[in-house]
């Protein structure tokens, strides 16, 4: 495949990793621990859609390949989500009187119980969203790119929602709240902010990215209850790489991971290419960069930054 | 009844929960014996699950010296356990793409050996990072540990695992042949309804033997280790790092050391694994191991040995005795319900039991009024004048 | 136990009181098996409690024979669970209706989760603790050699395995199978890429020992050029890179040998990409699962060798009927496998001796070997064995093919070649493995 078609698969994937890890770099930087239960959130958004795309129908019309109802199963995932995770921090997490490792454990039982409970639910077996496929788009062809409306939906869609995060982060006061809580908690709750509050308004948003995330990684590809856990992993490289607690670090960091992921062929290809000097550093290298290694590569690059730039790209001062 | 009402009496007894710990446990062994007489239970399937009991014990037990002493959010305990399962297979299994063969000590020697350069390698880069990052860190690499065992197959052959791996105590003088040459036993407490005990049986015994012994060993050492100014050491990092380094101590090469120990243990229980099982698959190596043996440890007590290994035993307990559901029929399906299990579990535990059932007590009392013989010293006068100038012991 | 602080030694002693009182009890009751008893440790271990299985005569007790069952109830391979269950349900049915020798035959279930370490444990229940002297398992090849290796061999239990195809079963004859050996299905594989007139190939497989074996007796096979060959993990949210790789090597001829999920995934990127090519599977890339998630026309033309069950035979139409009569739908064949791991066994326990691992052992293969009269029921298989025959008197044909274990345990298999149409799974011949 040509270049361009690799980079706009790139984009596509990124745009899913980007709608995870900017929600769990929210989570991580003002309710301050990893969650690991952030890739199951995804999944509860995409059963959510699933389930409502079900029961709504197509509405009749569609934008960029997908039904009126689509979009409204996409609000329900977003909402579903939301709702889990608010539910979640209410129930289990604020009365929780632990450290951050605490959370983390306890966000790792957490996870277990969203799939546990999806999985009684819908089975094990995988399934897809009840949207016509399509072919790729014709005048992308001659280019090497090989997309469909759907991915462009996806594309699209992540711009928006990361748009309006932006413009919700900068020109409001609830997310001048959350960047100053993001920045010094402590001064931000001697400074009149209900730090509670916001955290709740963290989780619905964090949470809501996540759940369109889930919903898109459907459309993508399909659903089933492990897929949110999957990604997991390559979703907190991406956060790491871009620097916990800066969102726009997070942006970057899925972006790039998600490129790298889908990438990995070219740069086998160019690996294969280069001659190298030793012979068995050569062998090494090309059966190491490979499609098999993808998600390894990631998390290499993950602790590789974290050794040079324990920050990340954009990350905050070492506490 | 606590330590500070009655400091005489207090080291002689035991706590609340650890009565409620041993009555229960010692009910539920009386069923387990009753069962077994009665031929309800099988002995060898129960010296099974003894064995891998033993096994989620070692592997908690290796954990808690990493995140009870040291504070060490380790989540690549798969990867310790796979390379001592695989260290072992690839050198004494016929069907070993690179070895074979070999005596079942080299091979527990290389899995050693092997364990201690993974846990540098994966040590260096991830020890000076702050928890969470180790934790996120430890689970990637040990992905990585992973899918090398898995597309590898010059190494380790790949998705069709290791084969014709031979029982640890192949070649030994007595132990190989104890087996066969014990005689058939034959129990009959309820007549009519004999239990009988037989080659099976007696090679589940030695595989119980084998896994007793590490776990004896593992025990004895991370005891003496704890309450050594080594461990001391280490728990101090795990409370205040900072002030551990304020102090003059090198953190870093203790967190090390505290990583590669608990590594070895680990790796113990991939050796005793891989000749329990005889087989070996890239897929021993899934990160649920991990997430198994942190249930382990926080269920059982952070920081506490016996936790440890109370833990293994519940782990053992969910994981085979959700089994047993199957006979009841329920409308729901058992995996899955056995996940929910867990997360309701971790969750009901940090919610309200965040030290677990278990935690440590006289381990965390200061050492020099611990005695090297393992009860602690009872102070003849208050803690103040002790302090003060009183009598030391 | 103590609620207040008791005396440490008085605790003590009491303890050793009892351990000795205890032991002492115990040697009363003490005796040794006689050597040279016919079970080995797996039968007559232990007996559950419940019912009189284990012992040595099974003509006295009207309780049911139990058998054991390792299956993929959960993880990577449940679908293959849920098509075995619908056959051994199916099979247990028409078993009971008949019973044997006026016992019942019950099948106990445990799941191995697709995975070795689980399928183990499951297999030790069977074996030790509920003491089955005949076990089915398991599906995954990997799990099934797993068991067989540690849990099995050295006792008496025998082993089918319902579905497994991995090559490396042929080594262990005392591994029987009641799917025929991966082998044949990459020659067939192989030859019929190469009838097609293609010689050059792309070739991506799922990286587990099913894939793995597969492709190794593939590459074997293959005569002509093999384009492009790369494995792909389980369980991944996207395989574009293998796609476009596969796309990437100019070969016109696709084989896929993976799983449904994963081919699903490939299936739908391929469309999505506008990617053009001749497809060929192997087995467990055709499910009904890949036809509801796949758009019309992604894989038509496409050609997949199937294990496979004689579609016209008479006891196979039976079969079939009461299949869809039962649960609505067509059997596969993996649910066929099943149905003939179930009566075989029946008709084993009939003309066996006694209910042990050492006489089915004898028995198994007799019953489905070509000396005999041959039948195509459980019931008049039963007949014969009721009227004073031996396990050589007859022959059952299963569902699945004449079954016929060879010395290393493998069957005669049956292949069908699958050809997707109108989006449909349409047979186009058979082939015998």
């Amino acid at each position: 495949m040509a270049v361009l078609g690799y980079l706009a698969n790139g984009l596509v994937f990124s745009s899913i990793i980007v709608l995870g890890s900017i929600g769990l770099s929210l989570v991580y930087s003002i309710a301050d621990f990893a969650n690991f239960a952030h890739g199951d959130t995804m999944t509860v958004g995409a059963y959510a859609a699933l389930v409502t795309l079900g029961a709504v129908g197509g509405l009749g019309g569609a934008v960029l390949g997908l039904p009126y109802g689509f979009f409204v199963a996409l609000a329900a995932g977003i909402a579903v989500a939301a709702v889990a995770a608010v539910a979640t921090e209410k129930l289990v997490y604020e009365p929780l009187d632990t450290d951050s490792i605490g959370l983390l454990i306890t966000s790792i039982g957490i996870a277990f119980v969203y799939r546990g409970v999806l999985q009684i639910g819908f089975g094990a077996d995988f399934t897809r969203f009840d949207v016509q496929a399509l072919r790729p788009i014709a005048s992308l062809l001659p280019y090497g790119v090989r997309v469909t409306l759907h991915d462009v939906a996806i594309v699209a869609s992540a711009v928006v929602l990361v748009v309006g995060l932006h413009l919700l982060l900068q020109y409001t006061d609830l997310g001048r709240k959350m960047r100053a809580m993001a920045d010094n908690p402590e001064l931000a709750r001697v400074s009149g902010i209900r730090t509670k509050r916001v955290k709740l308004w963290t989780w619905v948003i964090g949470a809501g990215l996540a759940g369109a995330g889930g919903v898109f990684l459907g459309l993508f590809n399909q659903l089933a209850p492990r897929m949110g856990f999957n990604l997991l992993l390559v979703i907190f490289a991406a956060v790491i790489l871009g620097g916990i607690g800066s969102v726009y670090g997070a942006m970057a960091g899925g972006f790039l991971i998600g490129m790298i992921n889908q990438l990995t062929p070219l740069f086998s290809d160019v690996v294969e290419a280069l001659p190298i000097w030793p012979g068995w550093l050569e062998a090494a290298l090309e059966s190491l960069v490979s499609i098999e290694y993808a998600n390894a590569i990631a998390f290499v690059i993950m602790v590789v930054v974290l050794l040079v730039r324990p920050n990340g790209i954009a990350g905050e001062a070492a506490t | 009844m606590s330590p500070l009402g009655d400091p005489r009496g207090a080291p002689s007894g035991l706590t609340r929960s650890e009565e409620l710990v041993l009555g229960v446990s010692a009910a539920f062994l009386l069923f387990l014996l009753v069962a077994m007489l009665t031929g309800a239970l099988g002995p060898t399937y129960f010296l099974f699950l003894v064995g891998l009991a033993g096994m989620y014990a070692l592997l908690s037990l290796g954990l808690n010296a990493q995140w009870g002493f040291t504070g060490l959010i380790n989540f690549s305990v798969a990867a310790f356990f796979g390379i001592g399962a695989y260290g072992t297979a690839l050198m004494t299994a016929s069907g070993s793409p690179i070895a074979g063969g070999l005596s079942p000590l080299a091979g527990l020697a290389v899995a050693l050996v092997a364990a201690f350069a993974l846990a540098l390698l994966i040590g260096i880069p991830t020890l000076r990072l702050r928890a969470d990052y180790l934790a996120i860190a430890s689970l990637g690499l040990a992905e990585v540990v992973r899918l090398i065992a898995l597309n590898e197959r010059w190494l380790t052959n790949g998705s069709a695992g290791v084969r014709g791996i031979p029982g640890f105590f192949r070649g030994w003088p007595v132990l190989s042949t104890f087996p066969d040459a014990m005689p058939g036993l034959r129990i009959e407490v309820i007549p009519g309804s004999p239990v009988i005990l037989e080659t099976a049986f007696w090679q589940a015994s030695l595989n119980v033997l084998l896994v007793l012994a590490f776990a004896g060993v593992a025990y004895a050492v991370l005891r003496r280790a704890h309450r050594s100014p080594w461990g001391r050491v280490l728990r101090t990092i795990r409370s205040d790092e900072d002030l551990a380094r304020a102090l003059g101590k090198h953190t870093y090469s203790f967190k090390m050391q505290s990583f590669v120990l608990g590594s070895l243990i680990m790796a113990l229980a991939g050796v005793f694994y891989a000749h329990l099982n005889l087989y070996v698959g890239p897929g021993d190596l899934d990160p649920i191991t991990t997430f198994y043996a942190w249930v382990a440890v926080i269920l059982g007590g952070s920081g506490s040995n016996r936790g440890a290994l109370f833990g293994g035993v519940v782990i053992v307990a969910i994981r085979e005795g959700t089994r047993f559901l199957n006979d009841v029929a329920l409308p729901i399906d058992p995996a899955p319900l056995r996940l929910l299990l867990i997360g309701v579990v971790i969750v009901a535990i940090m919610r309200y039991r965040p030290q677990g059932v278990l935690p440590p007590q006289r381990e965390l009392i200061w050492p020099r009024a611990v005695d090297g013989s393992g009860a602690p010293e009872t102070p003849d006068s208050g803690v103040r004048e002790r302090k003060g100038g009183g009598e030391d012991e | 136990m103590s609620q207040d602080n008791t005396n440490v030694a008085d605790r003590r002693t009491l303890l050793k009181l009892t351990g000795g009182a205890g032991i002492t009890a115990l040697g009363g009751c003490l005796s040794t098996t006689d050597d040279g008893d016919g079970s080995d440790g797996s039968g007559s271990d232990d007996g559950d409690g419940s019912d009189g299985t284990g012992s040595d005569d099974g003509g006295d007790s009207t309780d049911p024979y139990e058998i054991g069952m390792v299956d993929s109830q959960t993880g990577s391979l449940s679908p293959f669970g849920e098509r075995n269950q619908r056959g051994v349900d199916l099979a247990l049915s028409a078993v009971n209706e008949v019973g044997i020798d006026g016992r019942e035959l019950d099948v106990i279930v445990e799941d191995s989760g697709s995975e070795n370490q689980s399928g183990i444990a499951a297999a030790q229940k069977l074996v030790n603790q509920d003491g089955v002297p005949f076990l089915i398992g398991a599906v995954g090849s990997g799990v099934s050699l797993a068991i067989y290796e540690s849990v099995v061999e050295g006792t008496d239990v025998v082993q089918l395995s319902q579905n497994s195809t991995g090559l490396e079963l042929t080594e262990f004859p005392g591994l029987l199978r009641m799917s025929p050996s991966g082998l044949s299905q990459a020659n067939a594989l192989a030859d019929l890429i190469a009838d097609d007139g293609y010689d050059r190939v792309a070739l991506t497989y799922v990286n587990n020992d099913y894939g793995q074996s597969l492709t190794d007796a593939f590459v074997d096979a293959w005569d002509g050029e093999i384009a492009y060959e790369n494995s792909h993990d389980q369980d991944q949210q996207s395989y574009s890179g293998v796609v476009s790789e596969m796309n990437g090597s100019d070969a016109e001829a696709w084989l896929f040998i993976t799983y449904q999920a994963e081919f699903t995934t490939m299936v739908n990127e391929v469309y999505s990409s506008g990617y053009e090519a001749q497809f060929y599977g192997a087995d467990s890339v055709s499910g009904d699962d890949v036809i509801e998630n796949t758009p019309e026309g992604s894989m038509d033309g496409m050609r997949i060798v199937v294990p496979s069950a004689p579609v016209e035979e008479e006891n196979y139409q039976s079969f079939a009927d009461a299949f869809a009569e039962e649960y609505d739908r067509q059997p596969t064949s993996w649910a066929a496998y099943a149905y003939d791991c179930v009566i075989n066994a029946a008709l084993a326990i009939q003309a066996a001796d006694e209910f042990t691992g050492a006489a089915l052992q004898e028995t198994v293969r007799r019953v489905s070997a070509p000396e005999g009269e041959a039948v195509t029921s459980f019931e008049a298989a039963s007949e014969i064995l009721a009227d004073g025959g031996g396990p050589d008197d007859v022959d059952y044909q299963g569902v699945s093919g004449p079954i016929d274990f060879d010395e290393n345990g493998d069957p005669v298999g049956f292949l069908q070649i699958q050809e997707v149409r109108d989006h449909e799974y349409e047979p186009v011949e058979f082939t015998q493995g």
